[in-house]
C-alpha cells in the first residue's frame, strides 16, 4: 500500500515537473521587427519557440496552451551573435596566473583542448551576453601550435551543455614579418627578415611532414602485423584530422607578405584554412579572396599594422575585405572582460564603410558558416536553434539595450557582475 | 664685397618682411553651417564660428565673411570642442617608468618630449587636441608630466601647453607594490598599502626638513653675524616634493581602490597638499561622498576593468554615478590608440549608468581642461577660447561618426578629405614607381 502511493506521488510530480518545463519552453514573440538575416526583414511578425528550436515565423501565430508571451512592438529580434575568437572561461583576471589558462608552455602543442579547460560561470559569460552574443569560439594561444578551440554557447551548468564542437579548429601561428629597419634597408644586404620567415615557414612543414610520416607508419603497421608501430605521439595524432582537411585550422597572420606565403603554405599542405587577424588583408584582397579563405576579424581597437598602411588601416580592412567578397567575421580578440564590446567594433567597421547588413551578417551568418554550425545557428528559420535576442533598435548602436536574449530557447539572465555592484552603491546615502 | 653686402640686405628685407607679414594681419577663418556642440550653452544648429587668429572671436548664425576670411563650409557636420585626454603617455621619447628608484620626482616629462611620435597624429584623426602626457605608475612619486597640445609636425618647445599648472605624478596599490611583476632578485620595498603609505610619509618629512634647512640658511644669511654660513646640499629630488608641499605641482595620483583613495587624502590632508585628481580611480564610485567634500576629481576608463585584482570591482556605470553624485570625471585613453575613440567610450557613459549626452561629452572636454588647470583657454566653443576644434559627420556619440577634421588655434592639423586624397595619389604614385622597377626586368 504505502508503495503504491510513494508511486502514485512520485508520477504525480513528475509530471507537474514536466508540465511546468512544458511552459517555459514554448515562448511566442508578437508584433517585432524580425531581421532574419536569411531573408527579408519582416515587420510587425511573430517568432514562436518551442522545445529549444524555432517553431514558427509569421503573423499572428496564435499562442498554443501555457505558452509564454512576450510583446515585442517596436523592437527588433536577431539571430544571436558569434564571437569569432575569445578566451571565454579560460581567464577571469588577466594579471592573476591562478585565473588564466589560455597559454601552456612550448611552441608546439597542436592535442590541448580547451574544452574542458572552460570554466562556465566565468563573470564574462554574463557581462557580454548584454549585447546579444549567444556563441563564442574559445581559443587558446602562444607558441606555433597552440591547440583546438571549442565552439560554445554562452550559458549552461556544465561543458557538454553549453558544448557546440568540444573541437572546432586547430591552430598555427604564422611568424610574422618585421618591417626592415633603417639599418636593413640602407645597410649591406644580408639575411633579411622575408628570409627568417621563411625559414621558420619551413619548419612548421617539416613539424607537418614528421606527423605525415608518423600517420603513414601507424597506417603501414596497422595493415602489416610485421611492422612494429611508431611510438604513440600525441601531438601528431592531434594533427590528423588537420593533414585530411577534415579539422579547419584558424592561421593567425598580420602583413600583406605572411599572407601570400600564408596562402601558398595552405595551399601546399591541403588544409582547410580560416585566417585570423589579416590587418594587411586589404593589399591582397583579391589573393585571399582566390584561395576562398575565410577570415575572423581581430578586436578593430587597434592601430595600423603600420604607420604607411594610413590611420584607418584596421577599419578600411575589413571594408575592402568585404567588398572582395571574402567570408568575414567579428570577434572580440583576446580580452573577455570587453566581450560585450563585440557590436562595437562592427560599429566602427560600418563607420568607414561597411554595409551595415555586410555587418549584421559578419555577426550570425558568417561565423555560423565558417565554424561548421550553420544548419543551427546564425539566421532565424525554422528548425534552427532559437538563440536570439529582442533589443529596443539597432544592436550596432550603443543606445540600443538588449532586453531578452534567448540560448538553446531558453530566456537567460541578463543581470551580471557590474549590475550588482551598481544596484549596491546607488544605494549609498549622499552626504554633504 | 659690395655684392656680399647687397645680398645681405635683400636677404634681412626678405625676412623682416615675411615677419611683418606673419604677426601683422591676424588671419581669420570662419567655420560655416555646423551644428555647434558648444558644451558651454546651447546646441547651434547651422552655426558659424569666426576664428581670429588663434582665438575663437564670434559664434552665431550668418556670420559675415570679411574679405580675407578663409571659409570653411561644414555641410551641417557636428563641431565640438577638441577633445582632451588628461591622461595619456604618448609623444614621449623612451620608456615612461623612471624604474632606478622608488621616488622620481627629479625626472621630468618635459625633458623626453618626443614631437615625432605618429601617436600624435592618430590621436588627431579622433579629434583630439590637447593632452596631459605623464610619467608612469611605477614609483609612489614618479616624475612631472606636461601639457601639450598636438600641433603635429611643430617641435617640442611648440607643443608645450603655455600657462598649463604643471603636474606631479604618484602611484599607489599594485604598481608601485610590483604585485604583477615577476623580476627574479629585483625586490624592494614596498610590497603592501602600509609599505606605499609609510614612504611617502618618510619622503614628506625628508622635504618638510629640507624647507627648514634651506629657512634656516636664509635666516642666517639676512641676520649677517658672523662667519657666512653654508648653504644646506642641493636636491633636487627632495625639492621637487618640497615644491609639492608648498602647492606648485598639481598632484595627479594613480589609485584604483577606494581605500587606498581614502587612505591618501587623509594623508595630504595631514601635510596640506592638493591632491587634485585620481588617475583610474575605477572605485572611485564607492567614495563620491568623500571626493566631493575633498574635491578631488577622477580621470577613468569607461570600461576598461578585469585585467588586475584592483580593477575588478568596477562597472562600465562607475562613470555616470559618479558624475551625477557630483565628481568631476574625465574619461581618459592611458593608451595611445584608446585615445582615437574617446567618443565611443563617452557614449559608453550614456547606455550604461544613463548620463545625459551633454554630461558625457564634458567627460573629454571641459572636465579634462578642469583637472589640467586649462579650463579658461580650452574646453568649450565660446568667444575668447583657443580655437580648438573637432568636425564630425555624425553626433560624435552616434556609433557610426567619423572624426572628419581637427583644428588646433585655428589651424587645420587634420582634414580628412585632404589626407585620403593625398593618400591616393602617393598609392598611386607607389604603384607607379614599383611598375617602372619591373620593367627593365622584364626585357632580360
Amino acid at each position: 500500500m504505502m508503495k503504491k502511493i510513494i508511486i502514485l506521488i512520485t508520477i504525480v510530480l513528475l509530471t507537474i515537473i514536466l508540465l511546468a518545463q512544458d511552459n517555459t519552453d514554448k515562448i511566442l514573440i508578437k508584433k517585432a521587427t524580425i531581421v532574419t538575416v536569411k531573408g527579408e526583414t519582416l515587420q510587425n511578425e511573430d517568432l514562436l519557440i518551442e522545445n529549444g528550436k524555432i517553431k514558427a515565423i509569421g503573423k499572428d501565430i496564435t499562442s498554443p496552451t501555457g505558452a509564454k508571451i512576450i510583446d515585442a512592438s517596436g523592437k527588433f529580434v536577431y539571430p544571436g551573435f558569434i564571437d569569432g575568437y575569445s578566451h571565454f572561461g579560460l581567464t577571469e583576471i588577466g594579471a592573476i596566473p591562478s585565473t588564466t589558462d589560455i597559454r601552456e608552455l612550448g611552441k608546439e602543442n597542436p592535442e590541448l583542448k580547451v574544452a574542458w579547460a572552460i570554466n562556465p560561470h566565468s563573470v564574462h559569460f554574463k557581462t557580454s551576453r548584454i549585447n546579444g552574443t549567444t556563441t563564442a569560439l574559445v581559443a587558446p594561444e602562444g607558441g606555433t601550435f597552440p591547440g583546438l578551440s571549442a565552439l560554445i554557447k554562452m550559458e549552461g551548468w556544465t561543458f557538454p551543455e553549453i558544448s557546440l564542437k568540444e573541437v572546432a579548429t586547430s591552430f598555427i601561428n604564422f611568424p610574422i614579418t618585421a618591417p626592415p629597419t633603417r639599418g636593413e634597408r640602407l645597410g649591406p644586404k644580408r639575411e633579411t627578415k622575408i628570409d627568417v620567415t621563411a625559414k621558420l615557414v619551413e619548419k612548421i612543414k617539416n613539424y607537418l611532414d614528421e606527423a605525415r610520416h608518423y600517420l603513414e607508419l601507424k597506417k603501414s603497421a596497422a595493415k602489416d602485423p610485421s611492422l612494429a608501430p611508431p611510438e604513440l605521439n600525441p601531438k601528431y595524432e592531434a594533427l590528423a584530422p588537420v593533414l585530411d582537411g577534415t579539422l579547419p585550422v584558424i592561421i593567425s597572420v598580420e602583413k600583406a607578405k605572411d599572407i601570400e606565403l600564408a596562402i601558398k603554405f595552405a595551399e601546399e599542405e591541403k588544409l582547410n584554412a580560416i585566417f585570423r587577424g589579416c590587418t594587411q588583408g586589404f593589399k591582397v584582397a583579391d589573393k585571399i579572396k582566390e584561395a576562398g579563405i575565410p577570415v575572423i576579424i581581430e578586436s578593430l581597437y587597434r592601430g595600423p599594422s603600420e604607420p604607411e598602411d594610413g590611420y584607418d588601416a584596421p577599419y578600411r580592412n575589413v571594408v575592402e575585405l568585404a567588398k572582395a567578397g571574402i567570408m568575414i567575421c567579428f570577434s572580440s580578440g583576446t580580452d573577455p572582460s570587453l566581450g560585450k564590446d563585440l557590436p562595437y567594433h562592427a560599429a566602427r567597421a560600418v563607420a568607414f564603410g561597411l554595409d551595415h547588413e555586410e555587418a549584421i551578417k559578419a555577426l550570425t551568418i558568417n561565423p555560423a558558416k565558417i565554424f561548421g554550425v550553420a544548419d543551427r545557428l546564425g539566421s532565424l528559420e525554422i528548425g534552427k536553434d532559437a538563440d536570439l535576442f529582442i533589443t529596443t533598435g539597432d544592436p550596432l548602436d550603443l543606445r540600443s539595450e538588449v532586453t531578452h536574449l534567448f540560448i538553446n530557447g531558453r530566456e537567460t539572465d541578463l543581470s551580471n557582475w557590474w549590475d550588482t555592484l551598481y544596484e549596491k552603491w546607488q544605494t549609498r546615502p549622499l552626504k554633504d | 664685397m659690395k655684392k656680399k653686402i647687397l645680398f645681405s640686405v635683400f636677404i634681412s628685407v626678405f625676412i623682416l618682411a615675411g615677419m611683418s607679414l606673419s604677426s601683422g594681419a591676424e588671419k581669420s577663418l570662419l567655420l560655416k553651417d555646423g551644428k555647434v556642440i558648444t558644451i558651454s550653452g546651447d546646441t547651434i544648429e547651422g552655426g558659424d564660428i569666426l576664428i581670429k587668429g588663434r582665438k575663437i572671436a564670434k559664434l552665431g548664425k550668418n556670420l559675415p565673411a570679411g574679405p580675407d576670411t578663409e571659409v570653411i563650409d561644414l555641410k551641417g557636420q557636428w563641431v565640438m570642442p577638441g577633445i582632451i585626454d588628461s591622461h595619456s603617455h604618448i609623444a614621449i621619447e623612451g620608456g615612461v617608468n623612471e624604474m632606478g628608484d622608488l621616488m622620481t620626482p627629479q625626472v621630468d616629462i618635459k625633458d623626453v618630449i618626443y614631437p615625432e611620435d605618429i601617436n600624435i597624429f592618430y590621436a588627431l584623426t579622433g579629434g583630439v587636441t590637447t593632452i596631459h602626457t605623464m610619467h608612469g605608475s611605477a614609483n609612489p612619486i614618479g616624475g612631472r608630466g606636461i601639457v601639450l597640445k598636438l600641433r603635429w609636425g611643430k617641435s617640442a618647445e611648440e607643443m608645450i601647453f603655455k600657462g598649463a599648472p604643471l603636474t606631479i605624478k604618484w602611484a599607489l596599490g599594485e604598481n608601485p607594490k610590483q604585485t604583477n611583476f615577476f623580476l627574479p632578485g629585483q625586490s624592494r620595498y614596498p610590497k603592501t598599502r602600509m609599505g606605499v603609505e609609510a614612504s611617502l610619509r618618510y619622503e614628506f618629512e625628508k622635504a618638510k626638513d629640507y624647507l627648514s634647512k634651506w629657512e634656516d640658511y636664509r635666516q642666517k644669511l639676512k641676520a649677517k653675524k658672523g662667519e657666512p654660513p653654508l648653504p644646506p646640499r642641493k636636491d633636487y629630488r627632495t625639492e621637487v616634493v618640497a615644491d609639492t608641499l608648498k602647492g606648485k605641482y598639481w598632484v595627479r595620483c594613480h589609485a584604483y581602490q577606494s581605500e587606498e583613495m581614502l587612505s591618501i587624502m587623509h594623508l595630504c590632508k595631514e601635510y596640506g597638499i592638493k591632491l587634485v585628481c585620481f588617475e583610474h580611480g575605477l572605485e572611485g564610485y564607492r567614495i563620491t561622498n568623500e571626493l566631493v567634500k575633498y574635491s578631488a576629481a577622477v580621470s577613468t576608463f569607461s570600461d576598461f576593468w578585469s585585467y588586475k585584482w584592483e580593477a575588478y570591482n568596477t562597472m562600465p556605470h562607475a562613470v555616470a554615478l559618479m558624475a551625477q553624485r557630483g565628481v568631476l570625471v574625465a574619461i581618459n585613453s592611458d593608451d595611445a590608440e584608446r585615445m582615437r575613440r574617446l567618443f565611443v567610450d563617452a557614449a559608453k557613459a550614456v547606455r550604461f549608468g544613463g548620463l545625459s549626452e551633454l554630461e558625457a561629452l564634458k567627460t573629454i572636454t571641459i572636465n579634462p581642461a578642469i583637472i589640467m588647470g586649462i579650463e579658461k583657454q580650452t574646453g568649450t566653443i565660446e568667444p575668447g577660447k583657443d580655437a580648438d576644434l573637432a568636425v564630425f559627420n555624425r553626433h560624435p556619440l552616434d556609433p557610426y561618426t567619423v572624426c572628419q577634421m581637427t583644428l588646433i588655434d585655428g589651424e587645420v592639423y587634420f582634414d580628412r578629405a585632404k589626407h585620403l586624397e593625398e593618400r591616393k595619389k602617393a598609392e598611386e604614385e607607389r604603384k607607379k614607381k614599383e611598375e617602372e622597377a619591373k620593367k627593365p626586368k622584364e626585357k632580360k
